[in-house]
């Protein structure tokens, strides 16, 4: 092998490296976001799921709430039976948006949980309206008694309200990258 | 010559128009495709407000599809660039000048595209470095303020409102109805300003006209701000479509004074937080929204580059094809291929170039054919001239007949070689000279009545015998003078026609002196024998008496010897005067006089004889005439020669006379000219004995054979005598 060869091989390389590397190495600069807390109970016919989103929040995506820009998560809360011997069985699964919205005239954060919109006075409030959840589970069918049960959680960015110019501008794009792996944690069961 | 490499080796024209032609068509395929797709994703992106950005597949495909189809149009670009490039390397004619266009296209459309770009990119940054950086978020932010403050003080100015109406709810109890009171407290409010009992559960009281929403939006608010605000008196709580004033009771409730802005100050309001809004959004992403911007220009400054580096292509190669295709045809045409045909279509100039091209290359052919047709005609008039030119001048030649041209100017444009012969002149020292510079003085009143006599002869023609001395030698000739005339009766020329009538009047000597031969031998012969008969019986009758007497027996003697010599005399009259006709029969000629010199080898053993042989076909004739013509001119031949010398037969083929010649060469003493006339006559002999019959009956059986017997000189001495006959004689044919 030539000279010219050798090296050219050694630059592909290097260039396939940084490529497969550097994600890495920027998802490491901030912390990944993450589910936690995952807990709940399971009676009757639905089941009640408390988890936590953590991370979710970059500080650009803080200041870009304070600009008023709307920041929606799309949620997927999955309720799986377990089983010893076989394969788990979904019995129940929720998907919601959760957005948040400053309005700078009026100063309160607009929190939209689906059913309502809560005018919250501060970020804070606004933050963990948006971080902490408490959902509802309709199961198809009864919970049985003595039997173990499993949420999973995942969460990513599901849209990001820039005003009209902006959209236009960033429809190619995006701006943040939100988005969870997949989450669990064992509720309780009569 | 330039030699031309192949333009496209493996495709034909016209499957290479096609191809041409599916690659425009993808091209244009391509490029409507990517306009409309990003047509629809901007209106997609325009109503996509509420549509999920990162889940939505249609606008991922889409764009997936552009970015490929995008791709795709590069690709085809750039393969036709390093094709070019290719072209180029490999010396393909055209591709110079192509790659000079598509350069040239390039170049104009790169700088002003790289200009605008940068001119296109400093303005984008500078307008939004500029609207980011200046007063304009200032001004939004006082904008904002002043709405702001607007609404605090409608809210501020319900302040009191509030207060008296918590104050009259407090007072009242339980004794009116929660309505009722905030009804009296509201009398003699304005109208747009309404009353509102917000409990911590369930509906609010309302009195006055604000409306669900507003009221449902301001329990909202307190709900958020419940512990945050409780118990700080009179507070006020404002939004675009609304200003209250909120007033805390000790259980839990507040009264709160809601005045309704009417609509169009609230979208006023409404604008001014949603410029300032966006105002701020564009400054947070001033960096993306600037790569946005550069990205689009570099796209569209590619996009720009690519069409005009693939119209250039395209122009170059409509220039160049139809360029390549008449230089190739052209190469084809030099190197000799009429039947070049360029299969090119067009409207434009270059398809009606290469339409008179075909018509030049079809007419070129046509007259090269027409051309070859003539050729081929002339070749084969020119052959069948040459041939009948060959004829006549073989038959000019060889006919006993000389002949002189004279042409209108009165030079001399043709003699034959009977004429240079009859005349003793050379043909390339009279030839094209003025006849009248040719002829000799002592010929030239000759000359002078002939042609005095052709131009009073009406009919052009003259024919008179001359007799002329030439070279010391007389010869008669007949002369016929002839004026030549064209079709248009203008004097052309004289051709003068002459025989020699000296073989002619030696025959008709020889016939006469057969007549004689045989007369006197009639008269001879008949009286000989009486008297041979008579002296014999003399001598038998009277030998004995006279025995004494020498002179009768003398006389006797000489009587019977003269009787003998006359008997032989006779013998050889009758034979020349009762020569037989000859009894032709093919045969070798050859072979019959091989014999001949043999026998004379043998008997002459002094002289060297020799006989030649050429290409001899087989000839009609008398064996024993022939034998007995070439042993008389053997037998001069030995007598001229003597003890020693050398004798040459040579027996040889005349293919275009068709004749035979039988040549005996000798190097003896020679003939004087002088005897050569008499040569062939009867009893004309220069040797001691001879009865000059040899040569007379060599004369003669050439005769028989229709041919000639001539003589002349042998160089550098003796002389030769030639035979010669036709292969088949007339009579015989």
């Amino acid at each position: 092998m030539s000279g010219e060869a050798v090296l050219r091989y050694v630059a592909i390389s290097l260039i396939f490296l940084g490529v497969l590397v550097a994600p890495g190495l920027s998802a490491a600069a901030s912390p990944k976001p993450r589910i936690t807390d995952i807990h709940g109970q399971a009676k009757g016919r639905s089941a009640l799921v408390h988890f936590t989103l953590r991370n979710a929040f970059t500080p650009g995506m803080v200041e870009a709430l304070k600009s008023g820009i709307e920041i929606s998560f799309k949620t997927v809360v999955r309720v799986q039976r377990r089983h010893r011997n076989w394969f788990d069985t979904t019995v129940g699964e929720i998907t919601f948006s959760r957005s948040v919205r400053y309005d700078a005239l009026s100063r309160v954060y607009h929190l939209n949980r689906g059913k309502e919109v809560e005018l919250l006075p501060d970020i804070f409030t606004a933050l963990a309206g948006m971080t902490r959840y408490e959902v509802i589970v309709p199961l198809s069918y009864k919970v049985e008694r003595g039997k173990r049960y499993r949420a999973y959680v995942r969460t990513r960015l599901d849209k990001v309200g820039l005003s009209d110019p902006l959209r236009s501008i960033f429809f190619f794009s995006s701006l943040w990258d939100v988005e969870t792996e997949w989450a669990r944690g064992d509720i309780s069961a009569p | 010559m330039k030699e031309f490499p192949p333009r496209t080796p493996d495709l034909s024209p016209e499957k290479e128009r096609a191809k041409r032609k599916r690659e425009r068509v993808a091209i244009g395929i391509v490029a409507a495709l990517v306009a409309g797709l990003t047509i629809l994703e901007a209106r997609l992106g325009a109503i996509g407000g509420t549509v999920a950005f990162t889940s939505n597949i249609i606008i991922f495909a889409l764009i997936n599809i552009n970015v490929i189809l995008i791709v795709l149009l590069i690709f085809l670009v750039t393969r036709n660039v390093f094709k070019l490039i290719l072209d180029r390397k490999r010396n393909i004619l055209g591709a110079k000048i192509r790659s000079r266009l598509v350069l040239i296209f390039i170049s104009f459309s790169l700088l002003p595209t790289i200009l605008l770009f940068i001119a296109a990119t400093n303005i984008t940054t500078t307008s939004i470095s500029s609207w980011i950086g200046g007063r304009v978020g200032v001004a939004l932010t006082s904008a904002l303020d002043i709405a702001r403050g607007s609404l605090e003080r409608e809210a501020g100015s319900l302040s009191g409102v509030a207060d008296q109406a918590a104050t009259a709810i407090l007072r009242q109890g339980k004794k009116v109805s929660l309505q009722d009171s905030l009804e009296a407290a509201r009398r003699g409010l304005p109208s747009d300003v309404s009353l509102l009992l917000v409990g911590k559960t369930g509906p609010a009281v309302v009195s006055g006209g604000v409306s669900w929403e507003i009221a449902g939006q301001i329990r909202s608010r307190l709900k958020g701000e419940e512990g945050a605000t409780r118990g700080q008196g009179v507070r006020t709580i404002i939004d675009e479509s609304y200003a209250s004033a909120v007033r805390h009771l000790p259980d839990g409730r507040a009264v709160v004074a809601v005045k309704t802005i009417p609509p169009r100050e609230a979208k006023r309001f409404r604008e001014i937080a949603k410029t300032y809004d966006e105002y701020h959004q564009v400054r947070l992403l001033d960096d993306p929204i600037r790569a946005s911007y550069i990205a689009t220009l570099i796209l569209i400054t590619l996009l720009v580059v690519f069409a005009a580096s693939w119209m250039g292509i395209y122009l170059a190669r409509q220039i160049t094809v139809p360029v390549q295709m008449l230089a190739e045809g052209t190469e084809k045409v030099a190197s000799g291929d009429l039947s070049v045909r360029l299969d090119y279509r067009s409207d434009d100039e270059f398809g009606h170039l290469v339409g008179s091209f075909n018509r030049m290359t079809a007419d070129l052919k046509e007259m090269k054919k027409s051309l070859e047709d003539a050729n081929v005609s002339l070749s084969a008039t020119f052959e069948e001239l040459r041939r009948r030119s060959r004829f006549i001048e073989t038959i000019l030649t060889n006919i006993s007949t000389g002949v002189i041209v004279i042409d209108r100017g009165g030079r001399i444009a043709m003699i034959n070689k009977v004429a240079e012969r009859m005349l003793a002149i050379k043909t390339d020292k009279v030839l094209g000279k003025p006849y009248k510079e040719v002829v000799r003085e002592e010929h030239y009143d000759v000359v002078r009545t002939l042609s005095r006599e052709v131009g009073e002869t009406p009919g052009k023609q003259v024919d008179r015998q001359v007799d002329l001395t030439i070279g010391g030698k007389r010869i008669s000739l007949r002369v016929s003078v002839t004026a030549l005339h064209g079709d248009d009766e203008e004097y052309m020329g004289l051709v003068v026609a002459f025989d020699d009538l000296s073989q002619a009047m030696r025959l008709q000597r020889i016939m006469a002196w057969r007549e004689v031969a045989r007369r006197i031998a009639h008269e001879i012969r008949n009286p000989l024998t009486p008297i041979q008969l008579s002296t014999e019986r003399l001598q038998k009758k009277f030998a004995a008496s006279h025995e004494d007497d020498s002179a009768f027996s003398e006389c006797t003697q000489t009587i019977l010897s003269e009787v003998g010599s006359l008997k032989s005399l006779v013998e050889e009259f009758t034979r020349f005067a009762r020569m037989p006709a000859p009894a032709f029969k093919e045969g070798n000629l050859g072979e019959e006089l091989r014999p001949v010199v043999e026998t004379f080898r043998t008997a002459h053993p002094g002289i060297a004889w020799d006989f030649e042989e050429g290409e001899v076909p087989p000839v009609w004739f008398d064996p024993f005439q022939i034998r007995r013509a070439v042993t008389n001119l053997l037998e001069n031949a030995a007598a001229a020669l003597g003890k020693q010398g050398r004798c040459v037969v040579r027996v040889g083929h005349e293919p275009a006379l068709g004749s035979v010649r039988v040549s005996v060469y000798d190097d003896g003493p020679g003939i004087p000219p002088g005897d050569r006339d008499r040569l062939f006559e009867p009893y004309f002999s220069r040797k001691e004995g001879g009865m000059g019959l040899g040569l007379a009956i060599v004369s003669a059986i050439a005769s028989d054979h229709q041919g000639t017997v001539k003589v002349r000189d042998n160089v550098p001495k003796g002389t030769v005598f030639e035979i010669e006959f036709p292969v088949r004689p007339k009579r015989e044919g």
